[in-house]
């Protein structure tokens, strides 16, 4: 370091005093040089970090849940029904489809594909399930649809009125999907159903008034409420 | 509104055990039974029952007598969901820092979220009665039998402490059940653990302590203003004198089988006569 | 523009507040707390839909209604069937662990041809195709050259439809030779055609009997179905009834009893009858069926006199006389007392002048066909085929000996004395060619199984139906696996003791997992690849014709309901007279007279050299037959049991200390038949003098959970012939301990 940058340094505020010597001239340098790293930090962070965090995979068949819920009677419980011992069935399984699709019923490509390659060997669509929790988590569908009434908007958002699937976002540390965080990397959410951690679950519960303060732990819901 | 109305009417469950040890043959079939429902893992050597992990365990005792007075008894122990002197003071649960470890007031159930355990074992050291277990080792399933895992149970990993739940899968299980059907209240016979289920002596009846209807409330009589002692005769709990107040019953018309629950002074009476009501 | 060290730390400290204030650290943060929470190799068992398969339990005769909890293709759970009518509910823990032997490691996953020396574990992979032509072949070759007898077969029941294709094979290609895996049923048979002239199996009606008196019968530790013995017994000490346990060792079912008695071993039959004596003394037996119903009273009551008052039996037992008197005399209170025989499981025939001896105070009590008592049942017969047209080579062989035919003891009943067999095989005396194998380990469960293995190696050909690589899968040259009870139909006829004459169907809960064939169908088609006669006597295409066409309208009953009652035939009740000649129970004649003056059978060995008795004792915490136990029994043996590799042997602390041994030395056990290495476990519950070695442990194959585990009591023990039938009653041996 040259001997002017000492002279420049020695003229300023204590604060930067107490900082190693600079060049005369680095004074608006250095806060360039802030700004170059809050803000390439904040790129990183806010929108290369979530590209590289998630990778995109495609449903082994597009899906058009609008279309499918127009011709059945039951709505979304036609094909996720719930079985008579309360536990929910989840995504469909081929059985379930093949009562209708047996055979090709309409021109789509996509039908054309899951006839060929999935009803025809008897093979099972591994469905890529934007829901899907970790083993930990107990939820009872059972308790929400018909205990509390719910609708599965609340949660699972307007799936029903997609035609199309959307591509599954997959977290590679965690393997599960981005649903789960939400799509904002930052987990602000605007929708009930744009986030599905344990502390959305909480969140409805409270604003709910269906806190419960059965733990001793928490004052709130015991934990082997949503656990296994 | 109304829900919490539903929620503050609706009386609390207390599930426990009664356990006649008089018709227990230490035959083991509980423990397998829980193994199989609770997706336990198994190794080769598993002799060193310091590290075997087994939720139930059923223990020997004797009476002590020489050659042919010698009697002996088995005492299957699962954990014995300890509610303590005030409702949740369970020796386990107040000492967890990771929260991993939960007494349910609606259920009387301590819980285990294995997720949230970070295995310090705090829980091991404070539990009077062996009943939590540490995986100092990831669960290995030779090829092809992770096929009898059950989905209901989420198998543990390594460095975190399990123990008996009660078989609370079963309790979800059945409320959902119950929701299908419109019913808030689930019934005696849809929730069960599965050693109580299993047992083919009969010897464990388990069921809501609070609710008269249940056979366990009968078969005990616990006396609710008095840390739920039992006014059956023959019914004893383990280390009673402790204050755990546990929900596991044992009962016995054998003085000497009473008498081996709790630590008794030579001569001392078995029961829970003077100090026990001040302690804790 | 200089890039300084203050420009870098102004990027970094940029940086990092920039980076503190995206959702990069905190996301980073949850996400690996969810990763170390959810390690990728943690399993996660997939989730589907719940169904539940009622069906049999065949892992011990017992046959218990299972239920087996399945998440879609998965079997996940085996339960008790509540209410089935099979049982009371409830199930034991070898029925519980089921599922760890259809998806354990021990499974035998195609048809195998041995490759290496017998034992030697190497084996090569053949088709089906190629598995049956060389059975056929071999067994073709030995009837054209004259020897169809040359041919055995050894299963682990005999009735039901796999035992008798079996034996329809056997006589079709011309050989006498079928065996049954000796157990209690064999005395229990002989008991019932002596006295009752009744042929069939005997029921005990310990539902509704307010003592009972067990002469070492594991009741509680898996004794005929365990969860209806277990309920039974609760029951009847409930109801203010009693259990009387005979049992040299305070077993589980002796720490129930209300009275233990632990005379020496070998002493029962004499226990028994003193207890006949102060029955018949002191004037408590039955007069009423006594005097209508029983022959030969006199001169029982003579021998009983003569030879059998208590005080002069003590010596002999090491009872107390006032033990044995209090004992009848609660035997004689009961209103419906019942005295049961069969050592442990009931997986060796006995003696059968104990069997006798009991059975006598059960006819003293008047417990004959009654309730509360001994009942005579009538033998399965849903089984008619069309009769056998043998050829001539055929004819020739069935007129040949059976190997274990010696006609030299008192009674010679047609029981299966295997033992024999395997001693003149071993010896070179007969001519054994070719064994079939199924559903046995005879080369780990008899005794003196190390002479099982050599006489093994005497037989030029063995074919093993095993569904496991146990230790006669192992001595074999052909293992043509049978899938498990899990994954295949059969017929399964209860007897067990049960008061019910019932059939239970097993059916496939699972698709099978490996390349297997039901052992009916594997027969069939080697019948078929004969040709000739031989397919001649198997009119049916396959194993499942054959069970429909057999069991005709019970099919659909067995299918909707998981189990046949089967209807009563005639019952050889009391009023209606027995079956004998004379039409009562035979409590005596000239037969059974002779039993009684044979000397109890004892194991070879001298008391000078041997001073201890070795008892070979049952648990219900291990399986000793043709099924290994499974990794979770293992797990819950106790440690005083198995320790590392090491078993024990259990002896009184007494005992103990004349040895110099200490709690947990280790020990060497040498007997007539063998010496071991053990550890010793001091138990007060034991009779001094007694050393009790558990049934199940010490095999040599199966996995790394069973194998090389404790020692195989067997090794240590020799069959003992019963003088008065000809079969194994071998209970333990002579034995000494040194330290080791």
């Amino acid at each position: 370091m040259s001997s002017n940058e000492k002279h420049q340094t020695d003229g300023r505020t204590g604060d930067a005093h107490a900082s190693s010597p600079s060049d005369p001239r680095s004074g608006p340098y250095i806060l360039l040089f802030f700004i170059l790293g809050l803000a390439l930090s904040m790129v990183v962070g806010w929108s290369i970090f979530p590209k590289l965090l998630y990778s995109q995979k495609s449903q082994p068949i597009d899906f058009n849940h609008k279309l499918h819920l127009e011709q059945v009677d039951n709505g979304c419980q036609s094909c996720h029904f719930f079985r008579e011992d309360g536990s929910f069935s989840g995504s469909p399984r081929l059985a379930q489809c093949t009562d209708c699709h047996a055979e090709l019923l309409g021109e789509s490509e996509n039908e054309k594909i899951f006839v060929e390659h999935y009803v025809a060997t008897d093979r099972e669509v591994p469905w890529l399930v934007y829901s899907r929790q970790p083993d930990c988590v107990f939820f009872s569908h059972s308790a929400h649809v018909f205990g509390a009434k719910m609708d599965c908007e609340t949660c699972h958002g307007p799936i029903g009125k997609s035609e199309s699937l959307k591509p599954y976002e997959e977290n590679r540390i965690t393997g599960l999907s981005r649903d789960i965080w939400g799509r904002n990397i930052a987990g602000f959410k605007q929708n009930t159903w744009d986030r599905m951690k344990m502390d959305d679950c909480a969140q409805c519960h409270a604003q709910h008034d269906t806190l419960h303060d059965s733990s001793v732990q928490t004052g709130r819901d015991a934990c082997f409420v949503c656990h296994k | 509104m109304k829900q919490t109305q539903t929620q503050t009417q609706h009386r609390p469950k207390r599930y426990g055990m009664a356990i006649d040890v008089d018709k227990c043959t230490g035959c083991g079939s509980c423990m397998v039974a829980c193994f199989s429902e609770n997706n336990v893992p198994f190794k080769q050597d598993e002799t060193d029952k310091l590290l075997s992990i087994t939720w139930l365990r059923v223990y020997k005792i004797s009476n002590n007598e020489k050659f042919p007075n010698t009697e002996v008894a088995f005492i299957p122990r699962p954990c014995q969901h300890c509610a303590g002197q005030h409702e949740g003071h369970s020796p386990c649960v107040s000492v967890c820092p990771a929260t991993a470890t939960d007494y349910s007031v609606e259920t009387g159930i301590v819980s285990q979220i294995y997720t949230r355990c970070f295995g310090c074992r705090y829980c091991m050291a404070a539990c009077p009665y062996h009943a939590r277990y540490f995986n100092w080792w990831d669960p290995v399933w030779p090829a092809g039998m992770e096929k009898s895992l059950s989905p209901n149970v989420s198998p543990r990993m390594r460095g975190v402490v399990e123990k008996c739940s009660f078989c609370f899968h079963r309790y979800q299980q059945a409320r959902d059940k119950a929701y299908a059907e419109g019913r808030r209240e689930i019934r005696e016979e849809e929730y069960q653990t599965a050693c109580t289920q299993a047992c083919p002596a009969g010897a464990i009846v388990f069921g809501d302590l609070n609710n008269p209807e249940h056979l366990v409330h009968q078969i005990v009589k616990p006396d609710i203003e008095h840390h739920y002692r039992s006014h059956n005769p023959r019914a004893f709990r383990l280390l009673e004198r402790l204050g755990t107040n546990t929900k596991v019953y044992y009962l016995s018309s054998r003085d000497w089988v009473r008498k081996s629950g709790d630590n008794y002074l030579p001569g001392e009476p078995v029961g829970l006569q003077g100090k026990a009501d001040t302690h804790g | 523009m200089k890039l300084s060290r203050r420009c870098f730390l102004a990027f970094s400290i940029g940086g990092a507040a920039g980076t503190a204030l995206s959702p990069l650290p905190w996301k980073l943060t949850d996400d690996l707390s969810i990763w170390s929470q959810n390690w990728p190799w943690t399993p996660v068992p997939p989730d589907g839909e719940y169904a539940y398969i009622n069906t049999t339990c065949t892992l011990c005769p017992g046959h218990c209604g299972i239920r087996v909890r399945k998440v879609d293709e998965r079997a996940v759970k085996i339960e008790g069937q509540e209410s089935s009518g099979m049982n009371p509910g409830g199930i034991c823990l070898l029925g519980l662990s089921g599922l760890q032997l259809l998806y354990g490691p021990t499974r035998i996953q195609a048809p195998l041809k041995r490759v290496g020396e017998r034992g030697e574990n190497r084996w090569q992979t053949i088709s089906w195709e190629e598995a049956i032509e060389e059975v056929a072949g071999r067994l073709n070759d030995l009837r054209s050259k004259g020897q169809p007898q040359a041919v055995a077969a050894l299963a682990s029941e005999d009735t039901g439809t796999v035992p008798q294709l079996m034996k329809r094979l056997l006589t079709a290609v011309g050989s006498p030779n079928f065996y049954r895996m000796p157990s209690m049923e064999d005395s229990q048979a002989a008991v019932l055609a002596l006295t009752q002239g009744e042929e069939g199996f005997v029921g005990m009606d310990v539902e509704q009997a307010d003592f009972v008196l067990s002469f070492g019968s594991a009741l509680l530790e898996g004794y005929g179905a365990s969860p209806r013995m277990m309920q039974a017994v609760n029951r009847l000490r409930a109801d203010g009834g009693k259990l009387a346990q005979i049992d040299s060792r305070l077993s589980n079912t002796a720490a129930k009893s209300d009275i233990w008695l632990a005379p020496k071993p070998g002493t029962e039959a004499d226990v028994a009858l003193s207890i006949a004596h102060v029955l018949i003394t002191r004037n408590r037996y039955d007069h009423g069926f006594v005097s209508q119903w029983a022959e030969g009273f006199e001169a029982f009551s003579a021998m009983v006199a003569e030879k059998y008052a208590p005080e002069k039996i003590a010596d002999r037992t090491g009872l107390a006389t006032d033990q044995i008197i209090s004992t009848a005399i609660a035997f004689a209170d009961a209103k419906h007392p019942l005295a049961v025989y069969g050592k442990g499981k009931g997986q060796q025939p006995g003696s059968l002048k104990e069997a006798l001896a009991v059975n006598a105070l059960n006819a003293l009590a008047g417990s004959i066909n009654r309730p509360g008592g001994i009942q005579a049942m009538a033998g399965y017969d849903y089984i008619q085929w069309p009769a056998l047209q043998p050829d001539d080579v055929a004819a020739a062989g069935l007129q040949t000996p059976r190997l274990d035919q010696k006609g030299d003891v008192v009674y010679p009943n047609p029981g299966y004395k295997v033992h024999r067999m395997i001693e003149a095989v071993g010896a070179g005396s007969a001519d054994l060619q070719a064994l079939l194998v199924a559903e046995s380990n005879p080369c780990y469960s008899l005794p003196g199984a190390d002479k099982v293995r050599t006489a093994f190696s005497k037989i030029p050909f063995v074919v093993s139906f095993s569904s496991f690589m146990d230790e006669t899968a192992m001595q074999s040259d052909l293992i043509l696996p049978n899938p498990i009870y899990l994954e295949r139909y059969e017929d399964v006829p209860v007897k067990a003791g049960t008061t019910r004459r019932r059939v239970g169907l097993c059916r496939p809960v699972v698709a099978p997992l490996h390349n297997t064939q039901h052992v009916g169908d594997t027969i069939i088609q080697i019948a078929h690849a004969m040709e000739g006669s031989v397919a001649a006597a198997f009119p049916w295409t396959d194993y499942a014709t054959c069970l429909k066409e057999t069991l005709s309208d019970a099919w659909e009953t067995l299918l909707e309901k998981g189990h046949w009652e089967v209807p009563e035939t005639t019952h050889a009740a009391g009023a209606d007279g027995f079956k004998t000649a004379s039409g009562k129970f035979v409590l005596m004649n000239e037969t059974i007279g002779a039993i009684y003056l044979a000397d109890a059978p004892l194991p070879a060995g001298d008391e000078s050299e041997y001073p201890l008795q070795l008892v070979a004792y049952d648990t219900i915490r291990l399986s000793s037959q043709y099924v290994g136990s499974s990794p979770f029994m293992l797990k819950i043996l106790s440690d005083t049991t198995l320790k590392g590799q090491a078993g024990f042997v259990e002896l009184n602390p007494e005992t103990a200390a004349k040895l110099n041994l200490k709690e947990g030395a280790s020990a060497t056990i040498t007997t007539p038949a063998g010496s071991a290495d053990v550890r010793v476990h001091l138990d007060e519950g034991i009779r001094p003098g007694i050393v009790a070695m558990a049934r199940g442990l010490g095999h040599t194959a199966y996995d790394g959970f069973l194998a090389g585990k404790g020692v195989n009591v067997n090794q240590l023990i020799a069959p003992v012939e019963d003088p008065a039938s000809g079969l194994d009653a071998a209970w333990g041996s002579w034995a000494k301990l040194a330290k080791g």
